[in-house]
């Protein structure tokens, strides 16, 4: 053999796939291909029920967007349908700020131990399952024995009926999705914050300029960059996550403002087991999910410096 | 050193106050129900001492004692291990191939494994459809399959093999190494930061799994303990009393010393829930950062 004729099947070796090597690669990644083509890819074609008439015994005959309209026609699913965008409108005006103004302050704190213990003790929650932090609340609450009760009772009021309030559950709600990841949210911002060149900090001092001024002009345009990011990543997950809390705190008395779309959805699927409605219901939701997702993607690519997308 | 202006002395003064009572807003819920859980004394009117009138570790013991408690404990116990340590192998594993750059098909893993199940999903009544069809309704293998696999810590793992220096690699295979040999003998006793920190993070999430739980799993023997903690707290307090009193005195105490609720039960299983959460604490912590990247990295 010449060297031609080696370098030729050298690179012919190159270009083919299945070499030895790769086929062990291959096999390598097998077992997550698999989990995420049974778990994930078989169902999406399920969607289909949601123009199915689909009994327990299964497929009945199409119906076309009939399941759909007899969910739009009920008064339940818009009363989920609204909930869970006042819990995403709450989200924004109160559970995305805090942690900005929680790392503003925090960034203010000169003592290093007690910066450090703070944040150890704020940032645990956020590793707590929402069971045991809706169980936290609801025994902190409750009307007979709760602590706030106990205090609001010391100094002579009468006890409130928090949980069997559904005026205020949305506050409620607002308050233990803080309480949870006030902390944890907050350690990106204290990241960004430290990355702040100190000199700009100088100048402004030397310009006169006081502290109110020097977050104004130097702190805030800072970070501007990671809230716009994080703001715009949130749109694609703000439907999420919300069946573990309200599952647990949702009760008949509290349910009107309780209740969202995934406990709905669960409800008149598992429980009631009408699964072509709450398929129906489920891929409206999926849908405004992805438009979301899209949105984010698009608008991603106009506030990360490099113009990255989620996508 | 800075002059510092009366106005920002009492700035700071202030601040460091408001977190002070921060962290007591923090603190309180959880001081609260360890006191409850940890008290059988009969409370009077009004005691809003956070100390047990009356300590005993009375609750710890039902939970130790009453099957329908520690048995759901036992069932998460099995599934955070069981889980924890099957998805660190398959995501260490198959990321290893994800990290492979000149490997055709690369895109396409990316693709397959994180970007369409991100966009596209069957949601839960054909997934619900799915696992009954494969028999798995009541089965633990319903809580741990499923959430095996996960694009997610594959590609942080990934970015991690990706920083380890290629010439390692390299003379092993020169001397002739194939690559699961590489890859088993180099790459992963290298990888420990990164397979610790997602251990830690599949850990607490196996121990912490509800809804798939709530979803699938029928009979109470089965329940993890974050289902059973959720009945324990929607049970009403004065109903269950009667039955814990019953329980108290097969236990032979006596009533009129103490007083018992089903709250103090679900207080000391909210406690015992949390515990594993604050021992791997410390170890979580360090391994922030690379948390928050989870959400945050493209493939």
């Amino acid at each position: 053999m010449d060297t031609a004729t080696t370098r030729r099947s050298y690179k012919r070796n190159q270009k083919k796939i299945l070499t030895r090597t790769n086929i062990m690669l291959y096999l390598m990644i097998l077992p997550p291909l698999v989990l995420y083509y049974i778990f994930r890819y078989v169902p999406m074609p399920g969607i289909m029920i949601g123009f199915q008439q689909y009994g327990l015994s299964g497929f009945k005959y199409w119906v076309g967007f009939r399941n759909f309209n007899v969910a739009f026609s009920t008064f339940f699913f818009w009363e989920a349908f609204r909930n869970s965008w006042v819990f995403v409108a709450f989200g924004y005006l109160f559970v995305t700020p805090s942690p900005i103004i929680f790392a503003l302050l925090m960034n203010e704190i000169r003592i290093k131990w007690y910066k450090k213990s703070v944040q150890t003790i704020s940032t645990l929650p956020h590793f707590i399952t929402w069971v045991v932090i809706a169980g936290l609340f609801i025994q902190l609450l409750s009307p007979s024995t709760g602590y706030v009760n106990l205090l609001i009772r010391f100094f002579g009021g009468q006890p409130i009926f928090f949980m069997s309030n559904a005026a205020l559950f949305p506050w409620l709600f607002t308050f233990m999705r803080i309480w949870k990841n006030v902390g944890y949210s907050s350690i990106i911002y204290l990241a960004a914050l430290s990355g702040i060149d100190p000199q700009l900090y100088e100048a402004a001092v030397i310009d006169g300029a006081s502290r109110i001024k020097q977050v104004w002009h130097i702190t805030l345009p800072g970070i501007r960059n990671t809230i716009l990011v994080l703001v715009v990543l949130s749109f694609s997950s703000v439907l999420a996550g919300m069946f573990e809390p309200i599952f647990v705190l949702k009760n008949p008395m509290n349910r009107s403002t309780a209740e969202v779309l995934d406990t709905y959805i669960y409800s008149i699927g598992i429980i009631q087991g009408k699964f072509n409605i709450a398929t129906a219901v489920g891929l409206f939701k999926a849908l405004i999910s992805m438009f979301l997702l899209f949105l984010a993607n698009f608008l991603s690519k106009r506030v990360t410096e490099d113009g990255r997308s989620i996508l | 050193m800075l002059k510092r202006s009366t106005g920002e002395k009492v700035f700071n003064i202030a601040n460091i106050i408001f977190f002070l009572l921060f962290t007591v807003l923090m603190l309180l819920p959880i001081l609260f129900v360890l006191k409850q859980s940890l008290d059988v004394g009969i409370q009077g009117e009004l005691n809003i001492s956070l100390i047990p009138k009356k300590f005993s570790l009375l609750y710890y013991e039902m939970v130790l004692k009453e099957e329908s408690v520690y048995r759901p404990f036992l069932n998460s116990v099995y599934i955070t291990i069981v889980g924890t340590s099957s998805s660190l192998l398959v995501n260490a594993i198959g990321a290893y191939t994800l990290s492979k750059r000149e490997l055709p098909g690369g895109k396409f893993f990316i693709y397959f494994l994180v970007i369409i199940p991100m966009l596209f999903g069957g949601g839960l009544i054909p997934t619900y459809l799915l696992m009954r069809a494969l028999g798995f309704i009541d089965r633990f293998a319903v809580l741990i399959i499923p959430a095996m696999a996960s694009g997610w810590y594959m590609i942080l793992i990934r970015n991690y093999y990706w920083s380890i220096p290629n010439s390692l690699a390299e003379s092993a295979r020169i001397d002739g190494a194939e690559e699961f040999t590489v890859f088993f003998r180099i790459i992963l006793p290298l990888a420990k930061p990164v397979l610790a920190a997602i251990a830690l993070f599949a850990g607490v999430s196996f121990w912490n799994t509800f809804m798939a739980a709530i979803i699938y799993m029928r009979s109470p023997k089965k329940y993890t303990f974050p289902v059973k903690l959720r009945e324990m707290i929607l049970l009403q307090n004065d109903k269950n009393t009667q039955e814990m009193e019953e329980r108290l005195m097969a236990m032979g105490l006596d009533l009129n010393e103490i007083a018992v609720s089903s709250d103090g039960l679900s207080s000391a299983m909210m406690i015992v829930s949390m515990v594993p959460i604050i021992l791997v604490y410390p170890y979580l912590q360090k391994h922030f950062a690379a948390g928050i990247m989870v959400g945050s990295i493209k493939g």
